[in-house]
């Protein structure tokens, strides 16, 4: 059961990788940008954000964010 | 006994003979020395032989990051190196953002890379898969920064991180530095040079180890009621947007938001401030640059280039050359002005200087970064061209320290005219010159003695410091002993660096001495109380101060004042803003030893500190 809606906003990404250092802490209890279940993928001066087929939706890679590249949105207002 | 945030090895890779070994990173040094700068430093004491030339395959580079380093604790990506420095002389540190490569190490399962030796070849170090490998780097050598980290990316994509060094590095120019993942400089002083004197193109890392840290519970409860702190900072999002020409408007802001077209943050980092940029119009529209910070894209401006198009155009390619934009020009205003006195015999003259020329100074980016012509001589710097043309020369040089120009003071590129801790530091950090405010309050020029205190407190000063710092029974007597504060001030930046913080203003106004300890004890699980992290950084930076006191380099006939802060329109003593005298700097410098219990004269740490400290 997915708890949110993701919205991404790739523009204002800085390539920080909070979301999957958030994101591996919470599910693998280290910090790991490869076992993330959001995956950021740089090319040049942009980047495609995409989520793997595990992922849950929780929220905690937009918690981490402090760019406004991730927003959630509940399921229910969704 | 060590339960998180280290990878927990260092790897040696002797290039003359092609062998790779590590080691364990021992509790015991971990302990002693908190871990990244500090770790540095230690193994710079194992590694660099007293003596050894900068240049000499007996030099050996230490990369090292600290614990705190892929975690997500906010702007914990820094990266050092230490090395003997050929612009200075000196065994110092170079410091960077760590972009990807710092995560990136910890990830490949390092703290720290000990590289010795020379290479018969070109070559770069790729750690990648679990694998450390020398490899041929003749397809590299002879590209520029960008050019060879973006050939690596097409065969290792990102995150993959890349310290790599442009032409400038290649032919041993004295002020030329490394670049980590071709925005972050690493290596004012010439880290590039030195790399490029062992054949040691770049390095590669890509690794897929995680992070752990000790204390979860511990961790979570320190660092959620931080991270609120951040995001609710008032100024946070206008930092975001306008990256550090908020505090350096070089350039107007219409134009600012004209180039933007990314703000980019090393791994962590909640500020941001590194930015990429493209040229809107003119002759050079639709160029991109990324930047370790905007305002180097303006220096140039600083120097007299009038367009900031043609600015950034010539940033773009000094960063790709991997020069020192601030030695760059500095070095050619004296050889400008060495021309004009009939200093450089005509043979040796093969083109004209002209600073508020791009095309000019295109051509001599060049001629230095390939050692071509004069520029070969413009390569090895100040005291190379002072060695060359004669001791009388001297007099037509920009004030120098340790045969460098220092960023700020009259002449320099950033003339603030007040002497705080900043400039102060100019002399006595062991490495020379340097920008960066190491945490004091004395880096915001005129700001009232009266809230110092509580960054006294931020910067973990113990409190019968501060009657030392701050003399005087009421505010309107109240004198500024900014040697005293200076100690502190390294003390601070010394134990942001062994943790892996980053040292930005803008992210170090956040971090606290007593959440510092807490941190560092939640990751890696050693006991660590304030107090203890003050004596580990007493042992990190007395341990520095004797690396160069082995060679003379840091002694204190090398910590030589410059006239030119002493001349009318010189420095003027932060608080009463009155002309500084050289008596008042030299009791500065005394201040500062007896702070850091060093002899007051000669700066020597005596016998009794040093076994107390266990060096």
């Amino acid at each position: 059961m997915e708890a949110y809606s993701i919205h991404v906003f790739e523009a204002n990404c800085t390539f920080c990788r909070r979301c999957q250092l958030g994101c591996s802490n919470a599910y693998t209890r280290e910090f790991n940008q490869n076992t993330a279940n959001i995956r950021i993928e740089v090319s040049g001066l942009t980047c495609s954000i995409t989520f793997s087929d595990d992922c849950r939706k929780c929220g905690i890679c937009v918690d981490h964010c402090f760019y406004g590249a991730l927003q959630k949105v509940a399921k229910e207002a969704a | 006994m060590i339960k998180g945030g280290f990878a927990g090895k260092i790897l040696i890779v002797d290039l003359t003979h092609g062998m790779i070994t590590e080691k364990k990173l021992d509790d015991e040094l971990a302990e002693r020395f908190i871990g990244g700068l500090g770790i540095c430093f230690k193994l710079a004491a194992d590694y660099i032989p007293p003596g050894c030339g900068p240049l000499a395959p007996e030099n050996a580079i230490i990369l090292g990051v600290g614990p705190l380093v892929g975690t997500s604790l906010p702007s914990t990506s820094r990266v050092f190196a230490v090395s003997r420095l050929p612009s200075s002389n000196t065994l110092g540190w170079c410091g960077a953002g760590g972009v990807d490569f710092g995560c990136q190490l910890k990830n490949a399962g390092y703290d720290h890379i000990v590289i010795l030796g020379k290479a018969d070849r070109p070559v770069y170090l790729s750690l990648v898969a679990g694998r450390v490998e020398i490899q041929d780097a003749g397809h590299l050598w002879g590209r520029g920064v960008e050019d060879t980290c973006e050939t690596l990316w097409q065969e290792y994509p990102h995150p993959a991180g890349v310290l790599a060094i442009g032409q400038g590095g290649e032919n041993g120019v004295v002020f030329s530095m490394a670049f980590i993942d071709r925005i972050a400089t690493l290596g004012r002083g010439g880290l590039g040079a030195v790399m490029g004197s062992k054949n040691l193109k770049a390095i590669l890392v890509r690794g897929k180890k995680g992070i752990r840290v000790s204390d979860r519970r511990e961790y979570k409860q320190l660092i959620t009621p931080f991270l609120r702190q951040i995001r609710e900072y008032p100024h946070l999002k206008e930092w975001q947007r306008m990256g550090m020409i908020k505090s350096f408007p070089y350039v107007s802001t219409d134009i600012y938001q004209k180039i933007r077209k990314r703000r980019i943050a090393c791994v962590s980092c909640p500020i941001g401030c590194k930015d990429a940029v493209e040229i809107a119009d003119g002759d050079y529209q639709g160029t991109t640059i990324c930047s370790s910070s905007v305002i180097n894209l303006f220096i140039p401006v600083i120097y007299g280039l009038e367009d900031y198009r043609e600015s950034i155009r010539l940033v773009h390619l000094l960063d790709g050359y991997g020069l020192d934009t601030f030695e760059f020009f500095g070095v050619l205003k004296f050889a400008q002005v060495l021309q004009e006195k009939g200093l450089v015999p005509p043979s040796d003259l093969d083109g004209e200087i002209d600073l508020l020329s791009l095309a000019s100074l295109e051509t001599w980016a060049e001629r230095i970064a390939l050692r071509q012509g004069f520029g070969a001589t413009l390569a090895d710097g100040f005291t190379g061209m002072i060695n060359r043309y004669g001791t009388e020369t001297k007099q037509y040089a920009p004030a120098l320290v340790k045969g460098m120009h220092p960023y700020t003071g009259p002449g320099s590129a950033l003339p603030w005219d007040l002497f705080g801790t900043m400039e102060l530091g100019q002399i006595l950090d062991p490495r020379g010159p340097h920008v960066g405010s190491g945490g004091s309050p004395t880096y915001f020029a005129r700001r009232p003695l009266a809230v110092f205190y509580k960054h006294f407190e931020r910067m973990g000063i113990p409190k019968n410091a501060f009657d030392r710092i701050i003399v005087g029974h009421s505010p309107e007597t109240h004198q500024l002993k900014v040697g005293r504060l200076l100690k502190y001030s390294h003390s601070w930046f010394g134990l942001l660096g062994s943790m892996g913080i980053c040292v930005r203003a803008q992210i170090n106004r956040f971090y606290h001495a007593e959440l510092c300890a807490g941190f560092y004890e939640a990751v890696t699980g050693i006991p660590t109380t304030v107090q203890d992290l003050r004596e580990r950084v007493n042992r990190i930076w007395t341990l520095y101060r004797m690396l160069n006191l082995r060679d003379d380099s840091g002694n204190r006939a090398a910590e030589n004042i410059p006239e030119q802060w002493l001349r009318s329109g010189g420095f003027k003593e932060y608080v009463t803003e009155q002309p500084l005298n050289r008596t008042a700097i030299i009791e500065m410098i005394g201040d500062y030893y007896d702070e850091w219990g060093w002899d007051r004269l000669t700066g020597v740490p005596p016998e009794q500190l040093r076994h107390s400290l266990d060096l």
